[in-house]
């Protein structure tokens, strides 16, 4: 079957099987940010945003972003000019592997386009699902903290 | 994703296409909203997924003090509406903030909260206690029930051939409160407990109560309402309640955590549970 939605700004018009997970056809699409963890909903390492809204696309059928927005780490800025919010990772020191790194910013852009001014308590529930098994999770709280901050500063774009 | 051998993907417009295309695929085919327990089970005889999340089923409404709620409406559609804010001072999103990560509440719906009703879910916990009334449609016309008397029936079969359509929410005038025990704040319940109580001149007029995840689906304690019931709120009834809770309840083991473990646990929680419904009626 064929569908089309807007992924990171782009019109696509694409072929999906109809049992394929959003996952797979992002992969396919060439997102190779979004990551496949556990494949079933509970790493949040394939975390994307779809009409703004954080989840899980390995358990998302792709038939369901028909008409929709999706947006994936790549469409947050280039490794050249960086979105504030993987910035403030990286000025945290909130990498290490990376593996759940762009499903972690996924979900914090999620909770900060809501709430630029959330309490450590708001982080650490926000990214519950989320899970890291290098750095633990202080230093990305922090991040997304700082990207508040930044965000509160009109840094953001 | 755990599906395989899928043929066709359909966008119902209203129930009652969405039940001919059930009927058409004799059994072979799912409905899906959410898509989060679906897409994690393993059934190999699908063949078709029917999308029902453009029939108009998400929305919430408050209505005479009570909720009627569409059964495509996201968790976070639900934690997001100004009726489910105000229903019982917030009691229903003070739960549904404590089910699953954000990504997920996003995706997961109370309609597939019910069809599913899994024995560990908190959902089905609060939904019995409140006194919930389910709706759906089939090809012999619409159905209601309780909660509790759906899920004493083969609900899921039921669903096979059925779309729910709402649940409806009663307006109750006391306080009701929620716990639950989990190794962490968004994971599976190792054992859950939903209460609510009136108090009128100083005393327990009424009582709901029901624990779950023990690890039965959950269920209402009515010989313990019965006893609540003529009680004066407070430390003294809440020792009587842990004592006999503890008891009266059944608990078993599952992977989660051992029958001795939710047996020395249940008891507390409930008794905390009660305290804290009374607490926000001022009356613990």
């Amino acid at each position: 079957m064929k569908i089309y939605f807007e992924l990171n700004g782009e019109q696509q018009y694409v072929d999906i099987e109809p049992g394929e997970s959003l996952l797979s056809l992002l992969r396919r699409l060439g997102m190779k940010s979004v990551k496949q963890g556990c494949n079933t909903g509970d790493c949040g390492a394939c975390t994307v945003l779809v009409d703004g809204r954080a989840v899980r696309s390995c358990i998302t059928f792709a038939a369901k972003v028909r008409g929709r927005r999706v947006t994936t780490l790549e469409g947050l800025g280039s490794v050249d000019d960086l979105h504030p919010l993987p910035e403030a990772f990286l000025e945290a020191g909130a990498v290490q592997c990376g593996f759940c790194t762009p499903g972690m910013i996924l979900t914090a852009y999620e909770l900060l386009s809501r709430n630029d001014d959330p309490t450590p308590e708001e982080v650490r529930a926000a990214i519950s699902g989320n899970l890291c098994r290098c750095t633990g999770y202080a230093k990305i709280v922090r991040a997304i903290l700082l990207a508040a901050e930044w965000k509160r500063e009109g840094r953001w774009r | 994703m755990r599906l395989s051998g899928i043929k066709r993907y359909h966008f119902a417009r209203d129930v009652d296409e969405a039940l001919s295309l059930l009927a058409a695929y004799c059994g072979r085919a799912a409905l899906l909203a959410g898509g989060v327990d679906l897409a994690r089970s393993a059934r190999g005889d699908l063949e078709g997924l029917i999308d029902i999340t453009g029939m108009g089923l998400s929305y919430v409404r408050g209505e005479g003090g009570g909720l009627r709620i569409g059964a495509t409406t996201t968790l976070t559609g639900i934690l997001e509406s100004k009726a489910a804010k105000e229903y019982l001072g917030g009691f229903l999103c003070e739960v549904l903030r404590r089910v699953a990560a954000p990504p997920l509440r996003n995706m997961a719906t109370l309609g597939g909260a019910v069809a599913s009703a899994h024995p560990w879910a908190d959902i089905p916990t609060v939904l019995v206690t409140l006194g919930a009334e389910v709706r759906w449609s089939d090809e012999k016309g619409e159905h209601r029930a309780s909660a509790e008397e759906l899920w004493q029936r083969q609900f899921r079969k039921m669903f096979r051939n059925a779309v729910l359509t709402e649940i409806r929410l009663p307006a109750w005038e006391g306080a009701f409160a929620f716990e639950k025990l989990s190794r962490s704040a968004c994971d599976i319940a190792l054992l859950n407990c939903a209460c609510g109580l009136g108090v009128e001149d100083g005393k327990i007029a009424w009582a709901r109560v029901a624990v779950g995840a023990t690890p039965r689906r959950g269920r209402r304690l009515t010989w313990l309402e019965d006893f609540l019931v003529g009680n004066q709120p407070g430390e003294g009834l809440w020792r009587e309640v842990r004592d006999r809770v503890e008891a009266q309840v059944e608990v078993s083991s599952d992977r989660r955590a051992s029958a001795a473990w939710r047996k020395a646990v249940v008891g507390p929680l409930v008794a905390r549970t009660l305290k804290r419904a009374a607490e926000k009626m001022g009356d613990a």
